[in-house]
C-alpha cells in the first residue's frame, strides 16, 4: 500500500520531476518571511513564500503561538501593496494561520477598508475573512454592511455575504436572523448561485417555523428557481414539509407530489435522481407514486457515469428492503451491473437482487456472484455473505445451493472477519433448517481440517461437540476431530478433547473408541492437552471418585458454566498455593450490577458462534440452583420464569441495586442484587423493606437479610410472596434498602465496630402479565398454528389510538405480552401501513400459547390491531386478551 | 457539508488537504482510508473517470487527473451527486490552472494557483463557485465576466 503520510520530499534523480519544494524547511520558510517587512515590496517574491507556508501548512506542518503571531503581523504589512494577485494570497493565507482574537485587532481595520472598497473583489474577499475570524461584538459593528452585501449587485460579493451567513448563523444566530428580507431578496436573484446559497440560508434562519418552511416551499415550487443545486435544496425541503404534514390525505392528492413528479423531467440529472429519491422516501407510498420514480432510476442503472449509476443502484436496494416488488423490473439491469468495474455498485447491485429475487431465481443469482466474489475485497464479500444468509432464512428449501456457496467460499482465500462471518452464516443455518445440519457440520469439519485461525477452529469445534452427537451417525466426524490431537497447536487440540469427551458421553457406542484416543492424548507435549485427557477419561470411566452417576458425566460436560468467569478469575488470584486445595464452590455467584451501558451490549441479537445458545438457559438453570439451596423456598416448587434484571436506582449512585422476579405457580421471589460502591463503608444486615399496599393479592411469606455487603463485593437479599395459584396476578411494590453501614479505614481495610442504622430508598417494581409468560419460539409458525387448531381461539379487535407510528405499537404490545416475535416479524418495515407480527411463549403453567397480531393505520395516527391467539386452553386465550384490553 | 478535499501524488503522498468539521483525531484515519481506496481502485482509471463509494453516512467520490488523485467527502446534502458537481469544479479548475492534466511537478508549480481556486470553490464546507471561467477570475481578483 502506499504510504500516505510520509512528507512530500523525496529526492529524484530527473532533474525535470523534482519538486520545487524540495528539501523546504520551516525554519528557512519562516526567515524567508522576513521579506514581508521591505519596505520596497516584491510582489511576485511575496507570493512565492505565501505559497511556501501554505504548503508547509498543508503537509501538516505546525507553527508555535510565537511563530504564527509573527508571520501574521508580519502578513498584515502585505495591505500595503497595491499588486491584486498579492492580495488575494493575503486573503487566503490569514485565514489559514486563523489568528487567535487578540491578534485579530491588528488586520480588522484594513479588512473593513477593503469592506467598503469600490472594487468588488476586495469586498467579497474581506467579508470572507472577516467572517472567519470575527466574533460577536465585531460583528455587530459589520452587519449593516453584511446586510449591504446580500443584496449586492455583485453575485459574487452577494454570495460570499450569504455563505458568511450560513456559517455565522451557528455562533450568532440572533443576529443573523435579523437578515431575514435581505435573505428573502437574495432568493429571487437571477443568479443561479446566490439563490442557491439564499435558499439554502433563509431555510437554516427557519428551520424551526414550520409554518414559514411551508409557505417558502409553496411559493418557491410555483416560481422558477434557476439553479439545479437549489433545485435539489428545494426538493429536499419540500420532502420535509409533506413528512411533517403527515398522513392525513388520502392517498393520490399528496400535497406537492406533482411537483416532485415533475422534477423527474428536468434537464439536470442532479435534480431528476433528488426527485425520485424523494418520491421513494415518502411516508406510505404506493406504487403508483413509485413507478415514475423507479423508472428514472432504472434508466440511471445503465448511465455511462458510475456516479449516477451508484446513486441509483443505492436507492433501488433502499426500496427493496420495504417494496421488493417494484423493484424487480429493474432486475435485469441489476444483473449487468453485477460485472461493473466500481466494485461498491457491483456489490451494491448484488444485495439488491438477492432482496428483490425469488425463489426460482436464486440458483441462477449464486452462478454469478461465484464468480464476482473472486475479485472484490473482503469488506465487500462480508456483506455478500450476510445477504444470503437472509436469503436462505427467506428460502429454506434452497439451502442447498446456498449453503454450497457458503461452504465453497469458505475454502478459498479470505481473512478471519470474513470466515468468520462465513461459519456464523453457516452456523445460524444450521440451527435454523434443520435438514441442513448434516451437510453444514460436514462443511465445517472440512473448514477445520485446513483453517489457520485458532479461534474458528475452537468455536467450531465446541459446536460439532454439541450437535455432533445429536447427529444420525456421529461417528463420521471423530476423525475430524482427531485429526487436529495431531496436527494443531496446544488451543486447539485441547478444544479436540474436550469434543471428543462429549461425543463419548452423549454416544454411548462410542465410548471405548473414544476412550482409546483419549488414552492416547495423556502422551502429549503440552500440559492443558494433558490434564484435560486424564480428567475426561475420569469423568468418562471412573470409578466415581470425580463424577457418580451417568447424568453427572453429562451435566459435567454439557452444562454451563454457572460461575461468572470475573469472579473466578478474583478468586483464583487470590488463592495462595497451600495443603487446602481450591474450591470452586467458595467462588461467589453472584452477577455485579453491571453499568447500563454493558447491558446494552449485552442486549444485541446473538448471532452465529459469537453468542453460544447456551446463554439464556444457563442463568435460569443458574437461578434454579441458586434458590434451591435456600431451605425456605425449596417447597415452592419448580421455577417458571426468571425475569431480567430491573435497575432500582440509577447508575453510578451509592448502592446499586437490581432485582430479579421469579414466578413460581404459588409464589414470587424477588431477588435484589447490591453493590455497595464506597470503599469507606461496610453495610451489614441489608435487607429489602417492600410495601406491597398496592399489590393486595400478594402477601409477604419470608425474606432473607445479607449479613454482610462489603465495598464492590455483590450481594443479594430475597424476599418471597405467596399469590393466588397458576394467575397471573399483577401489582407494585415500593422497596427501601435498609441496613447498618459501619466506617471502614481504607488503609487497614478494618471496619469499625458500632454502625449506624440507615436506609435508601428504591424505584418501586411492578410485577406484570409479561412475567407470566415464558419466551419460547417455534421453528414454523404456521405449522404450530395450524396443528394447534382453531378450538380454543380467541378472537377480537382492539384500537389502539394514535401512536408514534405503527413500529412503536407493536413493540408496545410485544413487550406487554413478554412473547417471543417468530420469523422476524417484529420488525415493521418503514412507511408501512399495516403489519403481522407473530409471537409464541408458554403461559403459567406450560401451556403452549400462539399469537398473530395484525395491525393496521386508521386515519393519520391511529392504530387498529387484530388479536387472535390459540393455545391449549381456552382460558389462557381469554387470559392474553385481558391482558391487552387492560394494558 | 463537504467534509474534506485531498490532493495525493502517485505515491499516495498528501499533495493538498482542506477538512471541515472533521475532528483533528479522525483525519489521520480519514487519510489513510482515501489513500488506500484509489490505491485500490484508481490503477488504470482513465483521467476525470469518476469513481464512488460510501462509508458509513459519508459519501466519497474520487478521481485522477494526471498524476494526481482527487478525493471529496461529504455527507447530508453533499451526497454523490453533489460532490459530482464539486469533484468537477475541482478538476476543470485545476486543468484550467495547470493548462492540461499535470504531472506532480506541474501541479506544485502552480500550488498556490490551486490553493487559491480551492478556496473559491470550497468554503469552509460548502460549495462556492461552479464555473471554471469565473474561478479564474476570482483567483485575480477580477470581477465575473457577467457582471
Amino acid at each position: 500500500m502506499a504510504q500516505p503520510l510520509v512528507k512530500k520530499d523525496d529526492d529524484r534523480d530527473d532533474e525535470a520531476e523534482y519538486s520545487p519544494f524540495l528539501g523546504i524547511e520551516k525554519g528557512a520558510v519562516l526567515q524567508e518571511a522576513r521579506v514581508f517587512n521591505d519596505p520596497q515590496l516584491d510582489a511576485r517574491r511575496c507570493s512565492q513564500v505565501i505559497t511556501k507556508l501554505l504548503y508547509l501548512l498543508n503537509q501538516g506542518d505546525t507553527f508555535t503561538k510565537i511563530e504564527a503571531t509573527e508571520v501574521f503581523f508580519a502578513v498584515t504589512k502585505l495591505f500595503q501593496s497595491r499588486d491584486l494577485g498579492l492580495r488575494r494570497m493575503v486573503y487566503l493565507i490569514i485565514k489559514e494561520l486563523s489568528p487567535s482574537s487578540d491578534e485579530v485587532i491588528i488586520v480588522t481595520s484594513s479588512l473593513m477598508k477593503d469592506m467598503n472598497s469600490k472594487t468588488d473583489m476586495y469586498r467579497a474577499n474581506a467579508i470572507r475573512v472577516l467572517c472567519r475570524i470575527t466574533d460577536g461584538t465585531l460583528l455587530t459593528q459589520i452587519e449593516r454592511y453584511l446586510k449591504q452585501a446580500i443584496v449586492d449587485k455583485n453575485p459574487v460579493v452577494a454570495s460570499a455575504a450569504l455563505v458568511s451567513g450560513i456559517h455565522l448563523l451557528q455562533t450568532n444566530p440572533e443576529i443573523v436572523k435579523r437578515w431575514s428580507n435581505e435573505v428573502q431578496e437574495a432568493v429571487q436573484s437571477r443568479a443561479p448561485l446566490v439563490q442557491f446559497h439564499a435558499l439554502a440560508l433563509l431555510h437554516q434562519i427557519r428551520q424551526n417555523d414550520r409554518l414559514a418552511v411551508s409557505k417558502l416551499v409553496t411559493s418557491l415550487t410555483r416560481g422558477t428557481v434557476r439553479s439545479p443545486l437549489a433545485q435539489c435544496l428545494l426538493i429536499r425541503y419540500t420532502s420535509q414539509v409533506i413528512r411533517e404534514s403527515g398522513n392525513n390525505t388520502q392517498p393520490g392528492d399528496r400535497p406537492f407530489y406533482d411537483y416532485l413528479e415533475s422534477c423527474l423531467r428536468h434537464k439536470s440529472e442532479m435534480v431528476i435522481f433528488e426527485a425520485a429519491r424523494a418520491i421513494t422516501e415518502l411516508n406510505g407510498v404506493t406504487s403508483r407514486e413509485l413507478t415514475p420514480a423507479i423508472t428514472v432510476l432504472q434508466l440511471f442503472l445503465s448511465s455511462s457515469k458510475p456516479v449516477l449509476r451508484f446513486a441509483a443502484v443505492r436507492t433501488l436496494n433502499k426500496v427493496a428492503m420495504t417494496h421488493p416488488m417494484a423493484v424487480t423490473n429493474c432486475n435485469i439491469d441489476m444483473e449487468s451491473l453485477i460485472s461493473d468495474q466500481n466494485r461498491s455498485i457491483a456489490t451494491l447491485a448484488i444485495t439488491t437482487l438477492l432482496k428483490t429475487g425469488n425463489e426460482s431465481s436464486v440458483d441462477r443469482l449464486m452462478k454469478q456472484i461465484t464468480n464476482f466474489m473472486s475479485d472484490i475485497a473482503d469488506e465487500f464479500k462480508i456483506v455478500v455473505v450476510e445477504a444470503i444468509r437472509s436469503l436462505c432464512l427467506k428460502f429454506p428449501l434452497k439451502y442447498r445451493s446456498l449453503m454450497n456457496f457458503l461452504s465453497n467460499i469458505l475454502r478459498e482465500e479470505g481473512g478471519f472477519d470474513y470466515k468468520k462471518a462465513i461459519v456464523d452464516s453457516i452456523v445460524i443455518l444450521i440451527r435454523d433448517i434443520p435438514d441442513a445440519k448434516e451437510s453444514g457440520l460436514l462443511h465445517l469439519c472440512e473448514f477445520i481440517e485446513d483453517c489457520e485461525f485458532t479461534y474458528l477452529s475452537t468455536q467450531i469445534l465446541h459446536f460439532l461437540g454439541v450437535e455432533g452427537p445429536k447427529t444420525s451417525d456421529p461417528s463420521k466426524y471423530i476423525r475430524y476431530i482427531y485429526n487436529r490431537v495431531h496436527l494443531e497447536n496446544a488451543t486447539v487440540r485441547a478444544s479436540a478433547v474436550s469434543t471428543l469427551a462429549k461425543f463419548g458421553a452423549a454416544v454411548d457406542e462410542l465410548k471405548p473408541r473414544i476412550f482409546v484416543l483419549l488414552r492416547r492424548c495423556v502422551f502429549d507435549s503440552d500440559d492443558e492437552v494433558r490434564d484435560r485427557a486424564t480428567l475426561y477419561l475420569n469423568t468418562l470411566g471412573g470409578d466415581g471418585s470425580v463424577v457418580e452417576t451417568d447424568k453427572d458425566v453429562k451435566d459435567f460436560l454439557f452444562g454451563s458454566f454457572d460461575i461468572p468467569l470475573v469472579n473466578f478469575e478474583t478468586s483464583l488470584k487470590n488463592y495462595e498455593p497451600s495443603e487446602e486445595p481450591f474450591d470452586i464452590n467458595s467462588v461467589p455467584k453472584e452477577v455485579k450490577s453491571a453499568p447500563l451501558a454493558e447491558k446494552k451490549a449485552a442486549g444485541k441479537k446473538p448471532t452465529g458462534l459469537g453468542a453460544p445458545p447456551s446463554g439464556p438457559p444457563s442463568t435460569a438453570d443458574a437461578y434454579e440452583r441458586m434458590l434451591l439451596s435456600i431451605p425456605e423456598f425449596a417447597n415452592f416448587g419448580k421455577l417458571f420464569k426468571s425475569s431480567a434484571p430491573v435497575e432500582l436506582t440509577e447508575a453510578e449512585t451509592e448502592y446499586a441495586v437490581n432485582v430479579v422476579k421469579h414466578i413460581f405457580d404459588r409464589h414470587i421471589v424477588f431477588q435484589y442484587n447490591c453493590t455497595n460502591t464506597i470503599p469507606e463503608q461496610l453495610l451489614e444486615d441489608v435487607i429489602v423493606i417492600v410495601d406491597a399496599s398496592e399489590a393486595e393479592e400478594f402477601s409477604e411469606v419470608f425474606s432473607k437479610p445479607l449479613r454482610s455487603l462489603p465495598y464492590d463485593s455483590p450481594g443479594q437479599t430475597f424476599v418471597a410472596f405467596e399469590k393466588p395459584e397458576g394467575l397471573p396476578t399483577v401489582g407494585k411494590f415500593s422497596n427501601i434498602l435498609k441496613f447498618f453501614v459501619k466506617e471502614v479505614d481504607p488503609s487497614t481495610g478494618e471496619a469499625e465496630e458500632d454502625g449506624v442504622e440507615d436506609e435508601y430508598q428504591l424505584e418501586e417494581l411492578d410485577v406484570v402479565a409479561a412475567d407470566y409468560i415464558l419466551k419460547v419460539g417455534v421453528s414454523n409458525f404456521r405449522n404450530a398454528w395450524e396443528s394447534m387448531g382453531a378450538d380454543c381461539e380467541r378472537v377480537d379487535e382492539y384500537g389502539l389510538g394514535p401512536r408514534e407510528s405503527l413500529a412503536e405499537a407493536v413493540n408496545t404490545v410485544i413487550n406487554l405480552l413478554g412473547m417471543q416475535p417468530c420469523e422476524g416479524t417484529e420488525v415493521v418495515p418503514p412507511n408501512s401501513r399495516s403489519h403481522t407480527c407473530l409471537l409464541s411463549g408458554v403461559y403459567i403453567g406450560n401451556i403452549k400459547v400462539l399469537v398473530r397480531l395484525s395491525f393496521g393505520l386508521d386515519g393519520p395516527k391511529d392504530v387498529a390491531m387484530k388479536l387472535a391467539v390459540r393455545s391449549e386452553d381456552e382460558a389462557v386465550s381469554d387470559a392474553i386478551h385481558e391482558i391487552v384490553a387492560s394494558g | 457539508m463537504i467534509l474534506a478535499v485531498l490532493f495525493a501524488n502517485v505515491e499516495g503522498n498528501i499533495l493538498i488537504e482542506r477538512f471541515h468539521g472533521v475532528p483533528a483525531e479522525e483525519r489521520l484515519h480519514w487519510r489513510s482510508f482515501l489513500v488506500k481506496l484509489g490505491a485500490d481502485n484508481l490503477k488504470g482509471a482513465k483521467n476525470e473517470e469518476l469513481l464512488v463509494a460510501c462509508h458509513k453516512s459519508v459519501y466519497i467520490v474520487y478521481t485522477v487527473l494526471g498524476d494526481v488523485s482527487i478525493y471529496v467527502v461529504g455527507k447530508d446534502e453533499y451526497d454523490e451527486l453533489a460532490l459530482s458537481e464539486v469533484i468537477f469544479v475541482i478538476t476543470s479548475a485545476v486543468k484550467d490552472v495547470c493548462g492540461k492534466p499535470p504531472t506532480e511537478r506541474l501541479f506544485l508549480d502552480k500550488y498556490g494557483r490551486i490553493c487559491l481556486c480551492l478556496d473559491e470553490i470550497v468554503w469552509k464546507g460548502y460549495l462556492e463557485n461552479t464555473e471554471k471561467d469565473r474561478i479564474k477570475r476570482l483567483i485575480r481578483l477580477k470581477p465575473p465576466t457577467e457582471f
